[in-house]
């Protein structure tokens, strides 16, 4: 019962946060992902999880290996995966 | 005199002629470039140490505890074969009550079929919520403990054996992310030698018990474009859990988890908020268990084999500070419960509010200070209550 009340209240919290959201992401929302910039999917996605490291933070090759691993671990899309990598490996 | 002539020429010679040797090697590598080998091996990992304080109280008996925490050290090691290719492996080292435990985390191969599908072989977590894959290494995890539920003793599957296929899509304006797996099922502790944990599963089989496997999967979904907000559900089924011949052996379980994240830099805050909740539930199917009383008579008894857990963790960071100090801070607070069977010999209750005040050194270190209250009842085959508070200091490296 207890969790029942409590699940409750969260998904009220969450509830209003995501309307929250989706009001102030309306304009957003027109701007499709793909349409996305490599830096702006860095600084969205990166951060879902953990600090988002700089693009200082490691060499090509190393960003390589990481691209594979953060690709498969953390679900991106092919085609977020790919610009948020060549992003990186362009500004390091 | 001539001697020293001829010798200084011979010196002479040889500089020259190094010289001339370094510089075309130079012009050579300048003309081919620097080629990276195209196989990568990588290691990383994390490890975390710090100091516990606790005090519990059971009602009849009060005990303090500290002690500096031996540390932890977990490599992973990243083989990458090519740009589909890669296996992965973590071990994790700690030292807990002065013995040495080492842990067999994951070690799996992955193959990228094509835009869509990746497959992975091996032991590897389980996306049985998000807690265990994403957010449980000590460098990710805003707190020093896993939330109830998670880990020894929880109910919530951490990794399996066995083969897995996973990928993400966009579907219009939304993106999606999936997996599903089939890996070793689960074993139900049959209470012949622990009967205060009769009924319980156990995930880590590195071998299964019988013929039925585990099948889960995940769906993830964000609902807007900017990536902040995810919604998660997993499930996890198997038709039986018991040795084969054993009256256990079709006792199936379905267990599913709900699991949330919100994380996005909000300006009317001047910072970055950070919300991450799951929900995990266990269903084991009824089944009878011998209770063995104190004079010997012999009893048998079932329950509804039902657990639940939840948490909920809000952190906020002033990023946007001017203040380099203030914006590496982090306030956090993390409420979570655990429920165990009503009737079991495991039956428990637990509640437990945690706050915590970090410090970022850098994206991959923390010093974390937390306090946390929890209620236990029961569980173990104890049936008394207690109050638990622990305060914390660890300090959390990733590599
Ligand atoms: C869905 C969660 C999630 C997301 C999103 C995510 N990561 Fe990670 N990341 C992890 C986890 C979990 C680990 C730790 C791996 C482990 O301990 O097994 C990690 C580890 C890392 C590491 C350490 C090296 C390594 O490969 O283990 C780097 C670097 C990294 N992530 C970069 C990124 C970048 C860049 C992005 C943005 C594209 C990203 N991550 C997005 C979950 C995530």
């Amino acid at each position: 019962m207890k969790t029942f009340k409590i699940f409750g209240i969260a998904a009220i919290v969450i509830g209003t946060l995501a309307t929250l959201t989706l009001t102030s992401c309306s304009v957003e929302q027109a701007t499709a992902y793909k349409s996305r910039s490599g830096a702006q999917a860095w600084g969205e996605n990166c951060i879902r999880c953990h600090s988002t490291p700089s693009p200082s933070s490691y060499n090509d090759v190393d960003w390589s290996t990481i691209e594979l691993h953060m690709k498969v671990r953390a679900n991106l899309t092919a085609d977020e995966s790919k610009k948020i990598f060549e992003f990186l490996r362009t500004a390091n | 005199m001539l001697l020293f002539f001829l010798v200084g020429n011979v010196i002479a010679q040889d500089t020259k002629q190094d010289t001339e040797i370094d510089s075309l090697v130079e012009a050579a590598l300048l003309r081919k470039g620097f080629k990276p080998s195209k196989t990568q091996f990588m290691i990383r990992g994390y490890g975390h140490t710090g100091f516990t304080s606790t005090k519990s109280d059971t009602g009849h008996e009060k005990t303090k505890e500290s002690t500096f925490d031996g540390g932890t050290f977990a490599p992973i090691f990243l083989f990458n074969h090519n740009d589909r290719l890669m296996f992965e492996a973590e071990l994790e080292f700690t030292l807990s009550h002065g013995d040495l435990d080492v842990g067999f985390e994951y070690a799996d191969v992955m193959y990228v079929l094509n835009d869509y599908m990746t497959v992975r072989a091996g032991k590897f977590l389980l996306p049985f919520g998000t807690f265990m894959e994403r957010l449980h290494p000590s460098w990710i995890n805003r707190f020093v403990s896993k939330p109830l539920g998670f880990g020894h003793g929880g109910m919530a599957p951490g990794s399996g054996v066995g083969v897995e296929l996973r990928g993400a899509f966009y579907l219009g304006n939304t993106k999606w992310n999936y997996s599903t797996y089939l890996t070793n099922g689960p074993t139900i502790n049959d209470g012949s030698d622990e009967p205060e944990e009769a009924g319980m599963l156990h995930f880590e089989n590195l071998k299964d018990n019988n013929t039925s496997k585990a099948f889960g999967g995940r769906i993830g979904f964000f609902p807007f474009a900017d990536s902040s907000t995810e919604i998660g559900y997993s499930f996890y089924n198997t038709n039986g859990t018991g040795e084969p011949g054993s009256e256990y052996e079709k006792t199936g379980a379905f267990l599913y988890a709900l699991d949330f994240s919100f994380v996005k830099q909000i300006s009317a805050l001047s910072g970055l908020v950070d919300i991450k909740a799951q929900y995990n539930n266990s269903k084991v199917e009824d089944a009878f268990f011998t209770e063995t009383h104190d004079d010997g008579d012999v009893e048998d008894y079932t329950f509804d084999n039902e657990s639940n857990s939840f948490y909920v963790q809000l952190s906020y960071r002033p990023t946007m500070s001017g203040n380099d100090f203030v914006k590496n801070l982090e306030f956090v607070g993390r409420y979570s419960e655990y429920n165990t069977p009503e009737g079991a010999e495991w039956e428990s209750q637990s509640s437990q509010y945690s706050f915590g005040l970090n410090y970022w050194l850098s994206w991959r270190s923390l010093i974390k200070l937390s306090y946390e209250s929890a209620e236990l009842e029961g569980g173990h085959g104890s049936h008394g209550a207690a109050k638990v508070k622990t305060f914390s200091l660890h300090w959390a490296i990733g590599f």
